[in-house]
């Protein structure tokens, strides 16, 4: 048995050097073709951190009346911690506010000087989120819910672009998964036409095997081989091309290569691919053994 | 018996290219089988390495029953088998050594008994000084010949020869009908089809005549000189 799976490894090598021409043009087809799909894949992941990133900052500043004493805005500060989807609450002072004023916006520090030492900065309440209530109706609700207490004067989250955010994100990832089943589907049938032609050029080796007595199996396993390597290292290809690109726009457009489990992503589609093309070639193209 | 062919028939759109055949042969058995053109001896073949199933009856080839086989068992069944055509069905781009060592690869033979055995079956047909040639380096006879290796390599029980000399000229047609004779001496049961069967001695075979599909005069062959 072990010479048998051997002698049919070395059978679909054999079958590859002796075609080895056909077989990099459809290499370098199915890397191209990938190379799309890889293009596609870093501009959603630079997209989708960017958004993510976005989404990591959304919170809520809860401005409080000028008159409310400091021991008043930590009670405050300590039931909003309590409530559901908060993750921290800080509270900040109307000294700090203006540091803080005057670090941001230097330019317009002086702003604070002409309005005199009688004026303060409102003292605030920063609430952060836990990652599952960043979306545009939950935090919605929880900002209704906390500007309704006592001593709260006005309550700032990004009710404009939150909703937008949250949409972009969710369209992103069904496009990016849409995206590689059309890809999917396309490349199988680039490699069952390929495996297609080779079972085609090979018609007379198919029946002789299978007249000297080769299992299905062992007819198969070269075409099924060519499938897997053409998928395989048609990805593999196009992921080096596309470093190479990616490597060559980093100093114009700063960006991210494409992190290791999508790395796997694309290899795992070229393989699956491979062999769903080399199974629908196979099942249409070998013939049946003739005198 | 070795084969054994009970009523069987064999239609293609109510076209019968074998119409109630029975036949038997016994192990080590030379048979030969002539015919026109047309008249059903490759069909006949066929059926033997159940490339093809009949329409009705049965065949059985060295304990595989036609109506009862499965795919899976086919490659065994083959594996007894060695098969030699009119037109060679060498493969064009091995060269004679991987041609003739192919049914041992696809037995799943190793390397090293492939080497033992298929040079000495080269150097038996006088043709191991062309083991590294390619077919179409070859002659004719020589083709022939590595067919007729590459059939007998995994030492089959039964070798089947579909007009192996159709594309050869005389002398060479009667140094293959003389290798066929050794081969079944040596105990391995020929069939021979042919449109010419005084190209085997008589006496040496038992001749069988196929007519549109149907075996006429089934039995000891005594008068093929009068065709």
């Amino acid at each position: 048995m072990i010479h048998l799976i051997r002698n049919a490894i070395h059978e679909g090598l054999l079958n590859i050097r002796r075609k080895l021409g056909s077989f990099l043009i459809t290499l370098l087809m199915v890397s191209l073709s990938f190379m799309v799909f890889d293009i596609f894949l870093i501009i959603s992941w630079n997209l989708g951190t960017a958004l993510k990133d976005e989404q990591e900052n959304v919170g809520i500043e809860v401005f409080l009346s000028d008159n409310i004493t400091e021991v008043q805005a930590v009670i405050l500060a300590d039931i909003v911690s309590g409530m559901e989807g908060v993750r921290s609450v800080y509270y900040v002072s109307p000294e700090e506010a203006e540091a803080v004023f005057r670090a941001d916006l230097p330019e317009q520090a002086d702003l604070l000087t002409l309005l005199g030492p009688q004026f303060h900065l409102p003292p605030s309440i920063q609430i952060s989120l836990h990652p599952d209530y960043r979306t545009s109706e939950k935090v919605g609700a929880l900002a209704r819910t906390v500007s309704g207490m006592d001593g709260v004067e006005d309550i700032v989250y990004g009710k404009e672009y939150l909703p937008g955010l949250t949409r972009a994100v969710d369209i992103l990832e069904k496009l990016v998964i849409l995206a590689g089943l059309v890809l999917a589907v396309s490349l199988s049938l680039v490699v069952a036409n390929t495996v297609r032609l080779a079972v085609a050029r090979r018609a007379l080796t198919v029946q002789i095997m299978s007249i000297v007595g080769a299992p299905g199996w062992f007819v198969k396993v070269p075409f099924l081989g060519e499938g897997l390597l053409t998928g395989v290292a048609g990805a593999a290809g196009s992921l080096l091309l596309t470093l190479a690109v990616s490597w060559m726009l980093s100093s114009s457009l700063p960006h991210d290569f494409l992190p290791g489990r999508w790395i796997m992503l694309v290899l795992i589609l070229g393989a699956s691919s491979g062999a769903a093309g080399s199974w629908i070639g196979m099942k249409s193209g070998i013939p049946k053994p003739r005198s | 018996m070795m084969i054994t062919f009970g009523n069987v028939s064999r239609f293609y759109n109510n076209w019968p290219a074998l119409e109630s055949i029975n036949l038997q042969v016994q192990p080590g058995e030379f048979l030969v089988v002539s015919g026109p053109s047309g008249a059903g001896k490759t069909t006949l073949f066929r059926h033997i390495w159940m490339g093809d199933l009949p329409s009705t009856g049965t065949v059985e080839v060295a304990g595989y029953r036609s109506d009862r086989i499965r795919k899976s068992d086919l490659p065994f069944l083959r594996r007894k088998l060695g098969i030699v055509f009119q037109d060679f069905r060498l493969l064009p781009e091995r060269t004679v050594f991987d041609n003739v060592a192919l049914p041992l690869q696809v037995a799943g033979t190793s390397p090293k008994a492939i080497r033992r055995r298929v040079f000495a079956l080269l150097a038996e047909m006088e043709l191991n000084h062309r083991r590294g040639s390619f077919p179409h380096e070859l002659s004719g006879g020589e083709q022939q010949r590595v067919a007729i290796a590459r059939a007998m390599v995994a030492h089959p029980v039964i070798l089947l020869a579909d007009e192996p000399t159709g594309n050869l000229d005389p002398e060479v047609s009667r140094m293959v009908i003389d290798l066929l004779i050794e081969i079944n001496r040596s105990g391995t049961a020929v069939i021979l089809a042919t449109h010419d069967p005084r190209q085997v001695p008589a006496g040496t075979a038992r001749f069988l005549y196929l007519e549109r599909g149907r075996l006429v005069n089934p039995g000891v062959w005594d008068g093929y000189k009068q065709l």
